[in-house]
C-alpha cells in the first residue's frame, strides 16, 4: 500500500511538470493551431538565465523575474517575425521554423553555458527530513509544492480566460479567427501575446521543473524528454483543452510511473516508449483527445 | 514576365550537343570520384562521410520531400540499419558489405510500420509521432542491451572490418574499401531516386504532397503511396546507416542516434533542396563540414546556431534550397527538353514560344509555398 502511494504521489509530481508544459503547448495550440516544438527549448534557455543569476548570488525567486519577462518577449518576437510570416504557407515551413528555434536555442545554451551540467538551485525545500508520512509513504513538500503551484496556475488561467477581455479575446481568436476579427479582435496581438504568455509560464516551470526531473541538473538535453511527455499529456486531453491539459498531465504522470513501478517485464526505464505509444494510439483512435472540440474543416 | 526579356537557351534531348553535355558530365564524375578516391586517408574518411550523410537524406527526401510525410525521426532509421550492421558482425561473423542489404530490409519493415500511422496521422502530428520514435529509439537499444551493448554500446572488432579478399586490399586500406563501397550504395541509391521520382509513381508522390483529395480522386491510391514511400525512405536511410556502422566502428546510442540527429538529417535535406536529386549532396556536405569547421567556435556548440540561421535563411529567401535555386537560376539560361514533333502547318510554326516548356512534368507542378512566392 505504501509502495503504490508513494508511486502516486511521484506520478503525480511528475505530472504536474508535465501539465505545466502541457499547458503552454495548449495555450499556443489554441490561438494559432501548431505545436511549438520550441517551448522546451525556450524554457531551458530561460532555465540557464535563471541559473546564471543565481551563479551571480541572486535569490533564484528573483532571478526568475528577469527569466520570465524573457521568456515572454522570446515567444512573442517569435511568434510575431519567424512563425506569423511562414504560418500562411504551410505547416512545414512553420514546423522547419520552429526546429530551426529549437536547435538554435540549444546550440546557443551550449555556447554561452557550455554542454556540461550544471546544479541547479532548488527553488523548493527539498531536505531529507522534508516530509510527511501518509499511510507509510512519505510525501515531500517539494511535490506537495509543486501540486499547489500547478493548481494555481491553471486556476488563474481559468479565471483569465473566463473573466478577462483578453481570454474572452483568445478564445474568440481560437475558435473562429476570421469572425473574431469581424467583430473587431486584433488577431494579431492576440497571437503574439498568446505566444508571449505561453512561453512567460514555461520559462517558470522550466525553473521549478529542472531539479525534479532526471538527471536533476541543468544540461542541454534536459527538456527533450519533458517536451514529449508534455505533447502526450497535451494529446491525450485534448490539445486546445485546458482542462484536458490537466487530466492528461495527471493521468499520465501517475500512469507511467505505475507501469514503470510494476510492469517490469518492461525493465523498468520505457517510459518514452510508453509515451510513444500513447501518442500513437491517441492519434489514431481519438485524434481530438479526451477533451478537445472536434474541428471541421472544409475542402 | 518582363524580367525574363531575355529567352532561354532551349536545348532538345537526344542532339549531339545534349550527348556531348551529358557525356562530358559523366566523364567529369568519374574523373572526380577516381581523384577523391585517391586523396590522404583523413580526407577520404570525409567523403566517406559526405557519402553517407547524402544517402540517408536522400531516403529522408523521399519521406518528406517527395510526398511531404515530414519525419524528425530519421535518426531512428540510421540507427536501425548501424546496429543491424554491427549485431551481425559481432555475433554472426558477417562480412560488412553483406550485412547492408539486410539492414535495408529490416529498415524497410520498420519503416512500413511507422508509416501505417501516416495513412491516418498528418503534418505536425507526424512529426511529432517520429519525433516520439526518434527520442524512444536509445532507450529501445538500452532495455535489449543483451543483443546491442546498451548503454556501454557496440564495438565491431578491427579484424572483422577487412576488406574482402577479391579486392586485394589489407586491413590497413579499410578506409579505401569503405569508400568505394560508399560510392555504390550511393551511385544505385541516386539512380533509383531518380528514375523513382520520374516516373509514374514519382507523380502519385507529388499529387499526394499537393492534395491528397485531388490525388486520391485522380486514382491515386494514397494508403499504398505513402506507406510504400515511407517504408522506402526508412529503408534507403537504413542502408546509410549500415555504412555509418562501418565507418565508425563502434555504435553508442546515445551518441549517433538522437534527436539531434534526426533533426540534423532534416537540416540537411532543407539546405540541401526538397525534391532534388542532387540536394541530398549538398546537405551532407553541408552537415559533415559545417560542423567541422566551426568545431573551435563556442564549444563546437556554433554550427547549431549556423544550422539555424541558414534554416531560417532557406525558408524565408530560397525555399528551394540550394540545388533547388541553383537550378532555377540555371533553368533561366538553359532548357533541355524532349523534342517536339516536326508541326508542318505555318500557322502552329507561326505561333511564339511565349514560356520555355519545362525539363519534364514534375517540374510543371509547384507547391503552395512556391505559388506564394512568385
Amino acid at each position: 500500500m505504501d509502495i503504490l502511494l508513494s508511486r502516486v504521489f511521484a506520478g503525480a509530481t511528475s505530472g504536474s511538470v508535465y501539465i505545466l508544459i502541457a499547458l503552454c503547448l495548449v495555450i499556443v495550440f489554441r490561438s494559432s493551431s501548431t505545436i511549438n516544438f520550441a517551448q522546451g527549448e525556450f524554457a531551458l534557455f530561460t532555465a540557464y538565465i535563471t541559473w546564471w543569476l543565481t551563479e551571480r548570488g541572486l535569490n533564484p525567486w528573483v532571478a526568475i523575474i528577469p527569466a520570465i519577462l524573457i521568456g515572454f518577449a522570446m515567444g512573442a518576437l517569435a511568434e510575431r517575425w519567424l512563425i506569423r510570416p511562414v504560418a500562411r504557407r504551410d505547416e512545414t515551413a512553420v514546423l522547419i521554423v520552429a526546429l530551426a528555434l529549437f536547435t538554435g536555442l540549444n546550440g546557443l545554451d551550449g555556447w554561452i553555458w557550455g554542454s556540461d551540467d550544471k546544479v541547479f538551485p532548488r527553488m523548493l525545500p527539498s531536505g531529507e527530513n522534508d516530509f510527511v508520512e501518509i499511510a507509510g509513504a512519505r510525501l515531500y513538500y517539494d511535490s506537495m509544492a509543486i501540486w499547489a503551484i500547478t493548481a494555481a496556475i491553471v486556476f488563474g488561467l481559468y479565471l483569465f480566460f473566463t473573466y478577462t477581455s483578453m481570454g474572452l479575446q483568445m478564445r474568440a481568436v481560437a475558435t473562429n479567427r476570421q469572425s473574431a476579427a469581424l467583430s473587431g479582435v486584433r488577431v494579431g496581438r492576440v497571437l503574439t501575446l498568446s505566444w508571449g504568455l505561453s512561453s512567460a509560464i514555461s520559462a517558470f516551470a522550466g525553473a521549478l521543473l529542472i531539479p525534479m526531473v532526471p538527471p536533476g541538473q541543468l544540461g542541454l538535453t534536459g527538456m527533450f524528454h519533458v517536451l514529449i511527455f508534455a505533447t502526450a499529456a497535451a494529446l491525450l486531453g485534448g490539445l486546445d483543452s485546458v482542462k484536458g491539459a490537466v487530466v492528461g498531465g495527471l493521468g499520465l504522470g501517475i500512469g507511467l510511473a505505475l507501469v514503470n513501478g510494476y510492469a517490469t517485464f518492461l525493465g523498468g526505464s520505457m517510459s518514452l516508449t510508453v509515451a510513444l505509444v500513447v501518442i500513437v494510439v491517441i492519434l489514431l483512435v481519438r485524434p481530438t483527445g479526451l477533451f478537445g472540440a472536434r474541428r471541421l474543416e472544409r475542402v | 514576365m518582363s524580367t525574363q526579356a531575355k529567352k532561354p537557351r532551349v536545348i532538345e534531348r537526344g542532339t549531339p550537343v545534349h550527348r556531348a553535355l551529358v557525356g562530358a558530365g559523366l566523364v567529369l564524375l568519374v574523373a572526380s570520384t577516381l581523384w577523391l578516391g585517391g586523396l590522404a586517408p583523413f580526407e577520404i574518411g570525409q567523403v566517406t562521410r559526405v557519402m553517407i550523410f547524402a544517402i540517408a537524406i536522400a531516403g529522408l527526401n523521399l519521406a518528406t520531400g517527395y510526398v511531404g510525410l515530414l519525419s524528425v525521426g530519421h535518426s531512428a532509421f540510421f540507427g536501425i540499419g548501424a546496429y543491424t550492421t554491427g549485431i551481425l558482425m559481432v555475433k554472426e561473423g558477417w562480412e560488412g558489405w553483406a550485412t547492408i542489404p539486410v539492414a535495408f530490409a529490416i529498415s524497410l519493415v520498420v519503416g512500413l510500420l511507422v508509416g501505417l500511422p501516416a495513412l491516418r496521422i498528418r503534418g505536425l502530428y507526424l512529426a511529432m509521432v517520429t519525433l516520439a520514435f526518434a527520442v524512444a529509439f536509445p532507450e529501445l537499444v538500452a532495455r535489449f542491451s543483451g543483443l546491442t551493448g546498451g548503454a556501454s554500446g557496440m564495438t565491431i572488432p578491427r579484424t572483422a572490418m577487412r576488406p574482402p579478399e577479391w579486392t586485394g586490399l589489407g586491413l590497413g586500406e579499410k578506409y579505401v574499401w569503405l569508400f568505394w563501397l560508399s560510392v555504390a550504395v550511393m551511385a544505385i541509391t541516386f539512380y533509383v531516386c531518380w528514375c523513382l521520382t520520374r516516373s509514374r509513381y514519382g507523380m502519385a508522390m507529388s499529387a499526394v504532397r499537393q492534395n491528397e483529395i485531388a490525388a486520391s480522386a485522380s486514382g491515386v491510391d494514397i494508403a499504398v503511396v505513402k506507406v510504400a514511400s515511407f517504408g522506402l525512405s526508412g529503408a534507403i536511410t537504413g542502408a546509410a546507416g549500415s555504412l555509418f556502422a562501418l565507418y565508425m566502428g563502434s555504435l553508442y546510442a546515445e551518441g549517433s542516434f538522437t534527436l539531434m540527429a534526426g533533426i540534423t538529417l532534416l537540416i540537411g535535406l532543407v539546405i540541401g533542396g526538397e525534391r532534388t536529386v542532387l540536394g541530398p549532396i549538398a546537405g551532407g556536405l553541408a552537415v559533415v563540414y559545417v560542423p567541422y569547421y566551426t568545431a573551435d567556435i563556442g564549444s563546437g556548440q556554433s554550427s547549431a546556431v549556423l544550422f539555424a540561421l541558414v534554416l531560417l535563411f532557406v525558408i524565408f529567401v530560397a525555399p528551394a534550397g540550394i540545388v533547388g535555386s541553383l537550378a532555377q537560376l540555371i533553368r533561366r539560361r538553359v532548357v533541355v527538353r524532349d523534342p517536339r514533333p516536326v508541326v508542318a502547318t505555318d500557322a502552329a510554326s507561326a505561333v511564339p514560344e511565349t514560356t520555355p516548356q519545362p525539363e519534364h512534368q514534375l517540374d510543371r507542378t509547384s507547391t503552395p509555398i512556391e505559388r506564394s512566392r512568385t
